[in-house]
């Protein structure tokens, strides 16, 4: 079953994301793939995340499509003008990639090439309306062309923002412009989450709860710190220091089960999205736990 | 105003090591402003470049240094200094020197500053740099705040993920350009338009170089 026809069945979606390496080794990422594969509606395949310069997006979302999963292509805004953001989107197409994931992107200043020239031609939101003219047979300028895509595009958006009036601006402004699905940013207080929902139900669009596994009490502190939008409650934190060195990592995974399986429960969205930044072996461990498999 | 800074002086050194004599041209507009070429840094700089053993035939501080036929009538009684003078240094922007280059075509010409950015003079000697010069202005849709500018990432449709608390993820001593703009049109009852989604840019609006020839379009209009 496609992501797109997931979501229509209306089953409980989960995706989960991969990084592609720095380098062309790419053992270690396909096995992470192999183990994630069966388990998933789609595997979410980051574009130079963190503008720290990697393997492109499109290149693995194809190796991953030849294994037998379902990629979402991430595509961001920072590296490539409209001519390239299009071009790219056609190539995707033709490879067989039927998902996209439309961002902004981390400015480079966040990575390891600070001295590039940030390139944002275009943003988010007009990177939608340019996949969806594509869907309708024309680029962006209006110029017909032969054949069209067919992608199912998605868009991200931060219920924790503050403020958040305008955080929800733009998302409504991603919902016009054509996104089906978002994925949130990492939510960990549930019932804050609830009064997001109560927002985006009133849209057509479905979202992905965003699950970043906790591995330790210290990388919950710096993503308090320094991670727009994220915010771990103290209660988590004070858990997962209980568990002490040995135990933070099982513990994080419990964490996440827990979130996801009250989210499904209780119906609350339509599926989630896991991040397991580096872990992405622990997400078969998170997955059975939460009851999924 | 164009805002400048001045180069490291060892670099500056390094760059004219093959030089020996020297003529400043200095500028009483921006440059004098920020810091970098008036009466005082021309001064300074004659100085300096003694005290390495370089000669200076002359220095001057024109009016507006990037422009070019009222420098050029500026600087005509230094003829001779200029005349006798290996290299010439530009204590301006790079309009300014550009403007020298034209000028003086058989001399080698130096800036001593790099230029910045358009800025606006917010205290004595401190600026902010507010309009990128982007050929179609945006403003009216914007609460009158320049997100192309005050962005790092030149946004048109609202914050991205990285606004945090009001400030920006590339640096907290950025505030974050939409959250102003939010704030902003709330304050002038103008919210409702920044639900209306931003088309991509014309940046064919600015294609370098950009030129504009007002007296042409004048002596159009007569005819």
């Amino acid at each position: 079953m496609s992501f797109k026809n997931a979501f229509d069945s209306g089953k409980f979606v989960v995706t989960a994301e991969v990084g592609p390496p720095k380098g062309t080794d790419i053992k270690e990422m396909l096995h992470h793939a192999e183990m994630l594969k069966g388990k998933l509606d789609a595997v979410n395949v980051t574009d130079n995340q963190s503008a720290v310069m990697r393997i492109c997006s499109m290149a693995i979302c194809k190796l991953l499509l030849d294994m037998g999963l379902e990629p979402i292509l991430q595509m961001t805004c920072r590296d490539r003008n409209r001519i390239g953001l299009q071009s790219d989107l056609l190539g995707a197409s033709v490879l067989g990639i039927k998902n996209v994931l439309c961002m902004t992107g981390d400015h480079p200043n966040a990575g390891d090439h600070k001295e590039a020239k940030p390139v944002y031609d275009v943003e988010s939101v007009q990177l939608l309306g340019i996949v969806n003219s594509l869907n309708n047979g024309k680029d962006m300028m209006g110029n017909e062309m032969k054949g069209s895509t067919d992608f199912f595009q998605g868009a991200v958006v931060t219920p924790e923002a503050n403020p958040l009036e305008p955080q929800l601006m733009k998302f409504e402004k991603k919902v016009k412009a054509g996104a089906k699905f978002f994925q949130t940013q990492a939510i960990y207080d549930i019932e804050k989450f609830k009064e997001f929902m109560k927002f985006a139900k009133k849209f057509p669009v479905k979202i992905l709860a965003g699950i970043v596994l906790l591995k330790s009490a210290g990388m919950a502190n710096y993503m308090n710190k320094f991670v727009p939008g994220i915010r771990v409650p103290q209660d988590l934190i004070d858990e997962i220091k209980a568990a002490g060195k040995e135990g933070a990592l099982d513990t994080g995974i419990n964490i996440a089960a827990r979130h996801i399986k009250q989210l499904k429960e209780e119906k609350i969205c339509d599926g989630v999205h896991i991040m397991a930044i580096g872990a992405e072996d622990k997400v078969p461990a998170i997955m059975e736990r939460a009851g999924l498999l | 105003m164009i805002i400048t800074t001045k180069r490291d002086f060892q670099e500056l050194m390094e760059n004219i090591k093959n030089y020996k004599s020297f003529f400043l041209i200095g500028c009483s507009e921006c440059a004098a402003l920020c810091g970098t070429g008036g009466e005082p840094e021309l001064k300074e700089m004659k100085e300096a470049l003694e005290a390495e053993g370089k000669k200076v035939t002359g220095a001057f501080v024109a009016k507006t240094g990037c422009q070019v036929l009222g420098t050029k009538v500026e600087l005509k009684p230094f003829k001779d200094a200029l005349a006798g003078t290996e290299c010439i240094l530009i204590m301006s922007c790079g309009a300014g020197t550009q403007a020298a280059v034209e000028l003086y075509e058989d001399k080698p010409v130096y800036p001593t500053n790099d230029t910045l950015f358009l800025g606006n003079m917010t205290r004595f000697q401190m600026f902010d740099e507010r309009c990128s010069l982007c050929g179609k202005c945006i403003l009216d849709k914007t609460g009158g705040i320049c997100p192309i500018t005050a962005c790092p990432k030149g946004l048109l449709n609202g914050p991205c993920g990285g606004t945090n608390e009001g400030k920006c993820e590339v640096s907290p001593d950025i505030e974050c350009a939409w959250v102003r703009i939010y704030n902003r049109m709330k304050r002038i009852n103008k919210l409702e338009d920044m639900r209306e989604i931003a088309k991509p840019k014309d940046w064919s609006a600015h294609k370098k170089p950009m030129k504009l020839n007002i007296r042409e379009k004048k002596e159009e209009a007569k005819k």
